[in-house]
């Protein structure tokens, strides 16, 4: 890695670092993206300022350029901020589907053609699973 | 009859505008013993105009969510509202009303968890159905029989009878459409699940769910949530010992 590239490659993180933080300070990232972006970069930047960490890295990876490591451990960040990404978008997009099945029920609920509720004793359900 | 019990026959529908009207007056002749919902899933046609002028009780997903969300719409409703037995049917009229009166009768005489009306257990005959279609219904009858030791003939029928028991497992984990996931899923829970003939009429207004795309993403999705929901039903089993 030469010295102009590790310079560079400092300078857009610590951009990288001031936009998050501003993000975060106008609450449009929430905290917990914010924390694990700046985790990520701020370890990026020790493994560039530090070159024996850099080198340990590429031989462990057995990559032969320091640079094919860095871009290796990228796109391992890529892809575990994808997988995080989708998730929450799954957490989000079923509390979506149950607020909407929720307000549906009780728009159903509020109908005066619903018919009342019986109570009492229940019959007999017969044999059952483990479920009950 | 089994007058005692308090059933809901449950029509989850979308843009179904063209037979919505002529399946509700069927129900509700030739099944005056039992309530009705619809539960329009996000509509974009006249569906939900139809259904306030029928005097339906209706829930109304205000986006389309999907058949396998308005099923649970459905039996969170009914489980909600105290019904002993869900019976669940398509809303392209493809099912026949009448039908179900039987099916009903052998779900009580059976004691049944789920009663599938099914086009193929008396005739083992796919040969109607498309050719990718046939492939996956027996690929995913065969997958059942494997995984939930039960031969089960039709996996996608949209007609089913649903006792009480089964409401809760069916709302707690997610299916896709409650095909073959969910009857693998009560069988390794020891649920009941069995098979009724019946006979269906061609669709004749609207779209199968199914488009091209879903063709190919359908049966891989089925395939790993029933995968997952054996494992599910395993560690359900084990936390109830």
């Amino acid at each position: 890695m030469t010295t102009q590239g590790t310079i560079v490659l400092i300078a857009v993180g610590l951009i990288l670092l001031v936009w998050i933080l501003d993000l975060v300070r106008r609450d449009r990232l929430y905290v917990g993206y914010g924390i694990i972006l700046m985790v990520a970069i701020l370890g990026a930047l020790l493994v560039l300022a530090v070159p024996p960490l850099l080198r340990g890295i590429t031989r462990l990876v057995g990559a032969v350029f320091p640079a094919s490591a860095l871009t290796l451990l990228a796109l391992c960040f890529i892809v575990f901020m994808l997988v995080y990404i989708l998730a929450q978008l799954t957490v989000v997009s079923n509390r979506l589907a149950l607020l909407v099945q929720e307000l549906a029920i009780r728009q159903a609920d509020e109908s005066p053609r619903r018919p009342a509720a019986k109570h009492g004793p229940r019959p007999s359900e017969g044999r059952s699973g483990v479920d009950r | 009859m089994g007058t005692t019990l308090r059933v809901l026959v449950a029509i989850p529908a979308y843009d179904e505008a063209g037979s919505i009207r002529t399946v509700i007056e069927r129900v509700r002749t030739s099944l005056p013993d039992f309530d009705l919902l619809v539960v329009n899933d996000g509509s974009r046609d006249a569906t939900g105009q139809i259904l306030t002028q029928l005097g339906v009780v209706t829930t109304t997903h205000l986006c389309n969510l999907g058949y396998g969300r308005a099923i649970q719409t459905a039996l969170t409703y009914a489980q909600r509202c105290d019904y002993d037995v869900l019976i669940t049917l398509d809303a392209d009229g493809q099912h026949y009303p009448e039908q179900v009166n039987t099916l009903y009768t052998e779900h009580l005489r059976g004691a049944w968890d789920v009663l599938i009306g099914s086009r193929y257990v008396e005739s083992h005959d796919y040969s109607q159905s498309p050719l990718g279609r046939r492939i996956g219904m027996r690929i995913f009858s065969w997958l059942v029989r494997m995984v939930g030791r039960k031969h089960i003939y039709d996996t996608t029928s949209g007609l089913k009878i649903i006792r009480r028991s089964a409401f809760k497992p069916l709302t707690r984990w997610h299916f896709i459409d409650f095909h073959a996931e969910a009857i693998v899923y009560l069988l390794r829970l020891g649920y009941r699940v069995g098979e009724y003939p019946i006979t269906v009429a061609e669709r004749r207004h609207g779209q199968s769910m199914y488009s091209l795309l879903t063709h190919v993403t359908y049966p891989l999705k089925t395939l790993l949530i029933l995968l997952i929901g054996v494992v599910e039903a395993e560690l359900t089993r084990r936390s109830q010992r």
